[in-house]
């Protein structure tokens, strides 16, 4: 009789033979496995972020501004390179020892730049390797597929390997590694033990930039310092937010990353209006009644912790799905909690915040 | 008249309940599964992990220490015996033996101390209930006539391989004449053939699964009642039976038996679930047979009909409470290689294709899950030449034979029981592509041999527990109470 099917009649090893390997299976690899997807999970929608940016690379036909800005760059690096070249003949000429110095700089300047070429690209690798790991994640709590799942694990367990604080959820998640878990549980399973503390954390850091901006705007004499203020608080939000989940950027990948975060912003803007913002602003609203500077700090605060939370959105390399998403209104309702204590105690704050901007 | 009056009395139950649980909210788990589908396992292991605190990762309140403390309570309904959870457990851990089969109703009662995520202390109660599962079979008579019943019981009984097992029944059933009068000693014969033939097709080798009525099986405490005295005969005529005839009295038992067994069987334990678990002992009917997978496919499908699913709503809960989430469990998965399990699912999807599509479209919540209450095996992959085969390695009882080998009942073996096919149409074909089962080949050439295998050795943790291994028992706890636990 022929089955359709690989079929391997059943079989039986007595251990006390003693012609036989028996490996523990936990280490073998199972190379091939058809996997069947049966179920979908109602609870959760996959929200994979991607920041589309291919509009600008399938336009047709020669590029003039960019041919025109690579020559002007060809153009000055010759320059730069013969007026290099010039000087250190030129020390040489005049002194043996002098000229030795400048190859020395030159050198220097050279090595030094090829370091932080280096470092930007891994930057910018890593960065990019997070976005992969969020998508991939994403599709895993679809498909349910175990062993994908368990390589993702893995791929996660290196990225947070240098995080200290996370040492007791990564023991707990390798331990439950050589369990039967389904590739759905498994990622969700890693996303509350290696993600809980640092959402915590992601929380504090926003919360505590959006009151600062809040208690400098009320407070600043100046529009200037507030707008100085405000781009410099989010941009060292996003550097914190991606160091403490694991991207550490460097300049190139931060200023990618800032990029998408305002594109983010204006991609998912608009759905979120709908409930937070108009609340937010009715609240707004309210203090700007009381006082046109404590309406202004609102604002503003409220600004930052949006951009925060879509930078989270954007480096976290689990989407939320076991655990919950932070919201506007949780930490606009700390921010203004502190805010409150700070407006009591308005004078010794306004110095304490203008030194902190200059 | 009779059930419109049944209708009322479920309505206002459910309306005195919803009051109560606004209070003290209650989750009723209906633990539903044919016999030998590891209820009783399943329920103890439950509770054991609960109440123990068992390793459960994907059980999110527990594993994330949320859940305070889980503790037994004394059960809502005195009349019902206690679900003797302490000797179970003592039983699994101590003399590596599982649970006998239930024979009577049992009951227990879990409370469950949580701390919400917004951090309010909360109580959550958890009644769970045991029973025979043979008794499940009596839910699809409650809208079955006596005739209607008769006449399927008998054609059902004349289809292979039920044919060879109901021989001495059906002797005795062309003796008899419907509109003879009625004779108190052919009721009994006929009974007692009809109930060696059930008993008959339950043996493991056909494993037939769709054996109504459960009474017959399991009598509990109405052995030897007229209620359990009638067989099916075949109506002569259309229309009532004559008065004082065979068939009448036959009729009237059957009325009875309804009335008197299935009715408040249900009303009592069924009616109002919240949440349902359906255990289903895939394995077995694998190990029989194509004829077995296919009886078990119509039993899943009569019994499951006979519950109310779908999104729960006000006025549902009010009045006529409905099942919202529904776990569908291949049990025993343990008994094979975790590579395996996919397919057992597929295959249990496919088992119980009708009654899901019939419960999603309502808007209940379904899932699809290969499980062991309780972990019996370790896996291992075994190196045969060129050969690796995924095995599962377990100490089988005393008596189970595969491939040329019978075992003591001491003897640890890597067992192999066989590739199950990606695509589950391929078990349920019955032409001459079909796989051989126990039904139909002996046990050295059956395609399929999944042994039942001894309870664990289990090492006794600090506090002097044993934490029982399972598979996949947190994501379905985690499916069934997890979203109550929030």
């Amino acid at each position: 009789m022929s089955k359709k099917w690989k079929h391997r009649p059943p079989a039986v090893f007595r251990l006390d033979q003693d012609h036989l390997i028996v490996d523990s299976v936990t280490k073998t690899r199972v190379s091939s496995e058809r996997q069947a997807q049966i179920k979908s999970e109602p609870e959760f929608e996959a929200l994979a972020i991607t920041v589309d940016d291919s509009a600008r690379s399938s336009r047709r036909g020669v590029r003039w501004a960019i041919l025109f800005w690579c020559a002007l760059g060809g153009l000055l690096l010759l320059a730069i390179g013969v007026a290099v070249n010039d000087l250190l003949t030129d020390l040489l000429a005049r002194n043996q020892e002098l000229g030795w110095l400048g190859l020395a700089f030159a050198t220097l300047a050279v090595v030094s730049l090829l370091v932080i070429a280096v470092r930007e690209t891994t930057g910018l690798m890593r960065l990019a390797k997070v976005e992969k790991l969020r998508q991939r994640a994403a599709e895993m709590i679809v498909s349910d597929n175990r062993i994908e799942a368990r390589a993702f694990v893995h791929e996660l367990l290196a990225l947070t390997r240098k995080m200290p604080h996370l040492a007791r959820g990564r023991a707990d998640l390798e331990g439950h590694l050589g369990e039967i878990i389904d590739g759905s549980d498994m990622v969700r399973l890693a996303e509350r033990e290696l993600m809980t503390p640092l959402d915590q954390r992601a929380r504090k850091l926003i919360s505590v930039a959006a009151t600062r901006v809040s208690v400098v705007t009320a407070v600043s004499p100046r529009a200037v310092i507030d707008i100085l203020f405000v781009f410099g608080t989010a941009l060292t939000l996003v550097r914190r937010l991606a160091f403490l989940y694991g991207a550490r950027p460097g300049t190139l990948s931060l200023a990618r990353l800032v990029r998408q975060v305002v594109m983010h912003l204006a991609v998912t803007g608009g759905l979120a209006a709908s409930d937070s913002l108009i609340q937010q602003m009715l609240g707004h609203g309210i203090a700007a009644k009381l006082s046109v500077r404590l309406g202004e700090g609102v604002l503003n605060g409220l600004l930052t912790a949006r951009f925060g939370l879509a930078a989270v959105d954007l480096i976290r390399p689990v989407p939320f799905a076991a655990l919950p998403r932070p919201t506007l209104s949780d930490l606009m309702s700390e921010v203004l909690r502190s805010f409150g204590d700070a407006e009591e105690q308005q004078g010794s704050e306004s110095s304490l915040a203008i030194t902190e901007v200059q | 008249m009779a059930d419109l009056f049944e209708q009322l009395r479920l309505a206002a139950q459910a309306l005195v309940e919803f009051g109560a649980h606004l209070f003290n909210p209650t989750i009723r788990l209906g633990v539903t599964g044919l016999s030998n589908a590891g209820k009783t396992v399943f329920i103890t292991a439950l509770v054991h992990s609960l109440v123990r605190g068992g390793r459960l990762p994907v059980f999110e309140s527990l594993a994330t220490g949320r859940i305070a403390r889980a503790y037994l309570a004394p059960q809502p309904d005195d009349a019902v015996s206690r679900f003797d959870y302490e000797n179970h457990i003592s039983n699994l851990v101590g003399k590596r033996c599982w649970p006998t089969s239930t024979r009577q109703i049992s009951e227990l009662r879990v409370v469950i101390e949580y701390q919400s995520l917004s951090g309010y202390q909360h109580t959550l109660t958890l009644d769970v209930v045991d029973y025979p599962g043979e008794w499940l079979l009596d839910l699809p008579l409650l809208t079955k006539s006596y005739e209607v019943w008769a006449t399927e019981s008998i054609r059902l009984s004349r289809q292979r391989p039920r044919v060879d097992l109901a021989k001495d029944w059906h002797l005795h059933l062309a003796t008899l004449n419907p509109e003879s009068t009625e004779d108190e000693q052919e009721a009994l014969t006929a009974a007692r053939l009809f109930t060696e033939y059930l008993r008959a097709c339950r043996d493991k080798n056909y494993a037939m699964s769709l054996l109504p009525p459960g009474r017959f099986l399991m009598p509990g405490d109405l052995a030897n009642t007229p209620a359990l005295t009638f067989a099916p005969i075949e109506p002569s005529t259309e229309g009532p039976p004559p008065t004082g005839s065979l068939w009448a009295m036959m009729r009237r038992r059957y009325e009875s038996y309804r009335a008197v067994v299935v009715r408040p069987f249900f009303r009592d334990h069924f009616a109002r679930l919240d949440r349902q678990i359906v255990l289903v002992d895939t394995l077995a009917a694998i190990n029989a047979g194509p004829d077995a997978l296919l009886d078990l496919e119509h039993a899943l499908e009569q019994v499951l009909n006979c519950f109310q699913t779908g999104r729960k709503t006000l006025l549902s809960a009010l009045v006529r409470p409905r099942i919202d989430r529904i776990l569908l469990a291949a049990t025993k998965a343990d008994h094979l290689h975790h590579t395996s399990h996919d397919r057992l699912e597929t295959i249990l999807n496919r088992l119980v294709q009708g009654a899901t599509a019939k419960a999603e479209l309502a808007g209940a919540h379904v899932d699809v899950v290969a499980l062991a209450a309780v972990r019996a095996t370790r896996e291992a992959m075994v190196r045969r030449g060129r050969q690796q085969l995924p095995c599962v390695l377990g100490v089988p009882f005393a008596g189970e034979a595969i491939a040329g080998e019978i075992f003591d009942g001491d003897t640890e073996a890597a067992i192999f029981p066989g590739d199950l096919p990606d695509d589950p149409t391929e078990l349920f074909r019955s032409d001459k592509s079909a796989f051989r089962g126990l039904a139909t080949a002996s046990w050295q050439n059956a395609d399929f041999r999944f042994l039942r295998v001894r309870p664990p050795v289990l090492e006794l943790t600090e506090n002097g527990v044993a934490a029982l291994p399972h598979i996949r028992l947190d994501r379905a706890l985690q499916f069934l109470i997890g979203d109550q636990l929030v």
